[in-house]
């Protein structure tokens, strides 16, 4: 009988798997993990942790995905992270082994992070990727003579073919990690007392790491106040030129390395013309580049649009059903009330998002994967820079027309603050999909259903709403370029990596984790501001709401269903009109009235804080149509109808309606936004400029698209 | 001369990076006095440049190219 072994029978360790970009090391952390895969937070920065424990034998090995990175010195958010992790600043990850993934026909440069982490003293082993492209290009390694000049153990694998990989899992259950001696001479980089001293003050193994602690000191939040101000004092005093040293060290190292590539690598020259520069003429292509760049980009609009339709009716149909049948179940009462109206409705709305968020996932995933997505970059740098905004804007501002928060979340890999800042703080202008619903309400009012040419007018003008978007984004970003001072320089330094074919489970993977963390991160918020907004909507001050509900006329017995039905619409409407939204809504009235609002569309613009698409059926609670129609004939001719009883005009009259939509365009009505811009800006400061200046921008557009349309 | 001044399909040696705050992040990418470079592709609007450098490819605006000093090769 096999042995049971519990938990604390197993030794367990921690692997930290780390390589340049684009070597191949997320096709080997899929590989070595499948869906074990979880996603935690490193203290103090936004980046997604991605680790998994593997069982070998009687060991567990607990693998870290260490985002890709050129050196130990960090460039972006995510490369900070490595340099923790591999410093051993960061205790809660402290690996006991590193695996260095390699491209094998890009040595030079994975060599380059190899050794300095040798240098660091770190148990590891090195894996030679991509042998297919290398052996292609003419590159063979001698993995022998490599070992022998590094002096840690070297092995070759092909993770697209899932060759080797049983390789590594036998590596990694059998501890092959070598203790490198240290590849270059620290000692040369360091005064000799300075590196005593830190090395004695923090109790360092090398001077290598003694080394980096004083390099990161100023920009090193974990490090306390007192020792950041001894290392300072420390590197003053030793009148130690950083920079210099630095430089000095990348010299030495590549030439370093350049010897040992001699010793290992043949190379036999292959003049053939490479398959991805004859695809890149196309990709970069003046003309036809930007033209198959707006054919992918209608594509993605498709997907997230029209095949997101199905799955999205499929699942508002289920939560109402739910709804419905647990109503039934539960007891009448407060408590059931709260689960049927507040936090099942909640819930809905974030699932709902989930098709276009993942079908927007999976796009990304292989236009990634693929290698396009640094064409993307190469073709529209020039054009997002006078605007303030970078080549890698591009993605989280094509993330925004599906949900600025995987946009916001999808800013991290811009290295330059200033760029990402203005990003994240332009992305909630993109048209996102909550915002669909209500245009579609909107524009089915007060446009008509012409044709202008071969266009419909009503397509027109959702188009319009969609460019409308995009071009405060420009504009935007342009006045944040101006206004904002940043000493840093903006840079762009992007590798184009070879065309490949996506790998579908990589995708697969990469679009099931990322739709689990927006699911978490923006769910918390809406069902909170969900049930917040219901509690609100739902009671107000006694009286004055009796007074309101006994107003409704009650039918006469044996009045007509239909009777009966319209008083249960009066009824909740009166009952909304008195709750303390509706008072919130007759208070901002005053405010809203020169935008061509009354206090109902006042309320409405209270609850779309939850999410913007709840305008729909507050619109629908308000003017009777009863929340639960799902027909939106219904609630637009309703709505059409609606007269105000002060002036007898429609409320929903041309001018009103575009106002309306203007509004919903720039207005920051989005909690779960505001929440991921806190947490990717650590702190209120860009979150607040944000709500402001969008509130601004969409009560001044609003306010002159009114009054150019009455 | 420097190399955004390569004119596509030309190589160069580089032998210098010129001291900015961005030397470093361009000696990482593997651009070090001694590397021949070519220019592959220019973006449609002139900016940025793509350069082969061993087997890699890497995209650089003009601004960055500037940074660095090379000599062309016959």
């Amino acid at each position: 009988m096999p042995e049971v072994i519990t938990p604390e029978k197993l030794s367990t360790f921690t692997v930290a798997l780390i390589g340049n970009p684009n070597v191949g090391k997320t096709t080997i952390f899929n590989r070595l993990t499948g869906l074990r895969q979880k996603v935690g937070n490193y203290p103090g920065v936004t980046v997604d942790k991605r680790y998994a424990s593997v069982k070998l034998g009687d060991q567990q090995a607990t693998i870290i995905d260490l985002p890709g990175t050129y050196s130990i010195y960090p460039n972006s958010e995510d490369e900070v992270i490595v340099h923790r992790v591999l410093n051993g600043l960061d205790k809660s990850s402290k690996p006991d082994f590193v695996l260095a993934v390699v491209d094998m026909s890009s040595m030079e440069r994975g060599l380059f992070l190899v050794t300095q982490i040798m240098d660091l003293g770190l148990p590891m082993a090195v894996v030679l990727n991509m042998a297919d492209t290398a052996e292609e290009q003419g590159i063979k390694v001698k993995a022998h003579a490599l070992y022998k000049a590094l002096g840690v153990p070297v092995i070759q694998t092909n993770a697209r073919s899932n060759k080797g990989i049983n390789g590594i899992l036998d590596l990694i259950g059998q501890q092959m990690f070598e203790k490198p001696t240290s590849f270059l001479d620290s000692d040369k980089l360091l005064p000799a007392e300075l590196s005593a001293n830190v090395r004695e003050k923090f109790t360092l193994n090398n001077t290598y790491q003694a080394y980096q602690l004083i390099r990161f000191h100023n920009n090193e939040p974990i490090l306390s106040q007192e020792d950041h101000d001894w290392l300072h004092e420390q590197v003053t005093q030793a009148d130690f030129d950083l920079k210099a040293t630095q430089i000095k060290e990348t010299q030495e190292r590549y030439a370093a390395i350049q010897q040992v590539l001699e010793q290992s690598v043949e190379k036999t020259d292959i003049q053939k013309k490479r398959l991805t520069d004859q695809l890149d003429k196309l990709f970069l292509h003046k003309i036809g580049g930007y033209a198959i760049f707006l054919c992918i980009l209608l594509l993605i609009f498709q997907a997230v649009f029209a095949w997101s339709a199905v799955p999205m009716d499929l699942i508002d149909g289920f939560f109402a059903r739910l709804s419905g049948t647990v109503a039934g179940w539960l007891p009448e009462g407060v408590l059931t009330d709260l689960i049927t109206e507040g936090i099942i409705p909640g819930i809905g709305g974030v699932v709902i998002f989930i098709p276009q968020i993942a079908l927007l996932f999976a796009f990304l995933g292989i236009l990634e994967d693929t290698g396009y997505m640094s064409r993307v970059v190469f073709l529209m740098d020039r054009i997002m820079r006078p605007f303030g905004l970078n080549g890698k804007s591009v993605v989280p501002l094509i993330s925004g027309i599906a949900c600025a928060i995987p946009g916001i979340m999808a800013s991290r890999n811009i290295g330059n603050w200033k760029d990402r800042l203005i990003t994240i703080m332009v992305t909630p202008l993109m048209s996102c999909s909550a915002r669909l619903p209500v245009y579609v309400i909107l524009i089915g009012i007060a446009v008509p259903a012409t044709n202008v040419g071969p266009f419909g007018l009503q397509a027109l003008v959702m188009l319009g709403m969609y460019l409308l978007g995009v071009v405060a984004v420009l504009v935007t970003a342009w006045i944040l370029k101006m206004v904002l001072h940043f000493k840093e320089r903006s840079y762009l330094m992007v590798e184009m990596p070879m065309y490949r074919l996506p790998r579908w489970k990589d995708v697969l993977i990469t679009m099931y984790s990322k739709s689990k963390t927006f699911v978490f991160e923006a769910g918390k918020v809406i069902l909170a501001i969900s049930i917040v907004l219901w509690v609100l909507a739902s009671y107000g001050p006694s009286s004055a709401r009796e007074e309101a509900i006994a107003a409704v006329e009650v039918p006469a017995d044996g009045a007509s269903e239909e009777a009966m039905l319209d008083y249960r619409h009066n009824l909740e409407s009166a009952e909304l009109e008195s709750s303390y939204i509706g008072i919130a809504g007759q208070f901002i009235e005053p405010a809203i009235r020169p935008l061509g609002y009354d206090w109902k569309i006042g309320i409405a613009l209270i609850t779309s804080f939850a999410a913007r698409e709840v305008f729909v059926s507050t619109m629908a609670t308000l003017y009777s149509v009863g929340s639960e129609v799902e027909d939106e004939l219904t609630i637009q001719q309703k709505l059409k109808s609606e007269v105000n009883p002060n002036t007898g005009e429609a409320v929903f009259n041309l001018a009103t309606a575009i106002s309306l939509m203007v509004f919903y365009a720039f207005a920051m009505q989005c909690m779960s936004t505001l929440a991921v811009v806190y947490r990717e800006t650590k702190g209120w400061k860009w979150p607040v400029i944000q709500t402001v200046y969008m509130t601004a921008l969409a009560y001044v557009s609003a306010l002159i698209a009114y009054q150019l349309f009455s | 001369m420097t190399a955004d001044k390569i004119k596509i399909g030309e190589r160069a040696i580089i032998h210098e990076i010129l001291p900015s705050e961005l030397t470093l992040n361009i000696m990482e990418m593997g651009f070090l006095p001694g590397k021949q470079i070519s220019l592959l592709q220019r973006a449609p609007l002139q900016d940025p440049l793509a350069f082969r450098l061993e087997n890699t490819v890497i995209a650089l605006r003009k601004a960055e190219a500037k940074l660095i000093e090379v000599t062309l090769e016959n």
